[in-house]
């Protein structure tokens, strides 16, 4: 086995392009799984024997929770990526995945808001769940405040790194605060061992629709990344090609 | 898998829970448009400030 393929992810003009051709692909696939996913939630699903169907938030709720913790994961791991072998493109990934995470952060906080009103009689509780993400809100707004407080471009990477690896720590406890803890919230209805506790018509446009909000995520990340890695490049002569 | 609602007023009503599942469906709708808004708009800056920087690379060469 060879470490090419790894190298060349290291390298800015290769990325830059392979970024621009896989956009349209992603943003495409996204676009079909979201229209059917949502519709599949909101006309096809049948109504919930308790919540009526004020259940088909979790149609939209779920994805972008889902977002949350996904988003962070890759900006931590590619904070530490670029930390440990000091990689530029690493550091422009992380950058370029904070304000869309923070962005569905807070959509998740606001449909749960908006599911937690009918169903508990409340906006909201401290619970630990709903405390855990919103401290995941706070981490990418701490995180996009520290990088906008450097104008090295460098060193706004290296510190702002060193935050959101730190920050990892709360991912496993927002997924895992429902297990640990008797929370308001209800645990997951999907999981990875097959033991899902829905009815397949609710399951199947749940899946579509998060599967359809990951490749989206793809797209609007890969979009930014070019972006990131230009504002990062000085004088290549890489990028008068691209530009041309 | 059936359409679960008779009538669009049906559909629309969300079994009286419609005020609270079109601000969710709306919200998230409005935020995913505004990363695509937001991700050209960081694109198109950066390209910008690229040519820029050739520009006056070239100048002083």
């Amino acid at each position: 086995m060879t470490w090419t393929w790894f190298h060349r992810l290291g390298s800015p003009p290769y990325v830059y392009r392979l970024a621009g051709r896989l956009t349209p692909w992603l943003a495409w696939s996204a676009a079909v799984l979201i229209l059917a996913g949502l519709f599949g939630g909101l006309v096809l699903a049948p109504p919930d024997y308790q919540q009526g169907d004020g259940f088909r938030i979790i149609y939209v709720h779920v994805p972008t929770a889902w977002l949350s913790l996904m988003v962070y994961t890759w900006m931590g791991v590619a904070a530490a990526v670029g930390l440990i072998w000091r990689i530029k493109v690493a550091h422009a990934v992380a950058a370029a995945c904070a304000p869309v995470g923070a962005s569905f952060t807070a959509v998740a906080l606001a449909t749960g808001s908006l599911f937690g009103k009918p169903m508990w009689g409340t906006w909201w509780v401290w619970t630990p769940r709903l405390t855990s993400e919103l401290l995941l809100l706070f981490l990418y707004m701490g995180y996009m405040g520290l990088r906008a407080s450097f104008d090295d471009t460098q060193r706004a990477d290296r510190a702002s790194a060193v935050l959101a690896v730190v920050g990892i720590v709360n991912v496993p406890i927002v997924h895992y605060s429902v297990v640990w803890w008797n929370d308001l919230h209800q645990a997951s209805s999907i999981t990875l061992t097959g033991k899902d506790t829905m009815a397949t018509s609710m399951l199947v446009p749940l899946l579509v629709s998060t599967l359809g909000f990951s490749l989206y995520f793809g797209a609007v990340l890969l979009v930014r990344l070019q972006g990131e890695i230009l504002r990062r490049e000085r004088a290549a002569a890489w990028i008068r090609e691209a530009l041309a | 898998m059936t359409i679960q609602f008779d009538t669009m007023a049906q559909f629309l009503a969300m079994g009286k829970y419609a005020v609270y599942v079109w601000p969710s469906y709306g919200l998230t709708l409005l935020v995913v448009v505004l990363n695509i808004v937001w991700a050209r708009r960081l694109l198109a800056q950066s390209k910008i400030e690229a040519r820029r920087r050739l520009a006056m690379q070239e100048e002083q060469a």
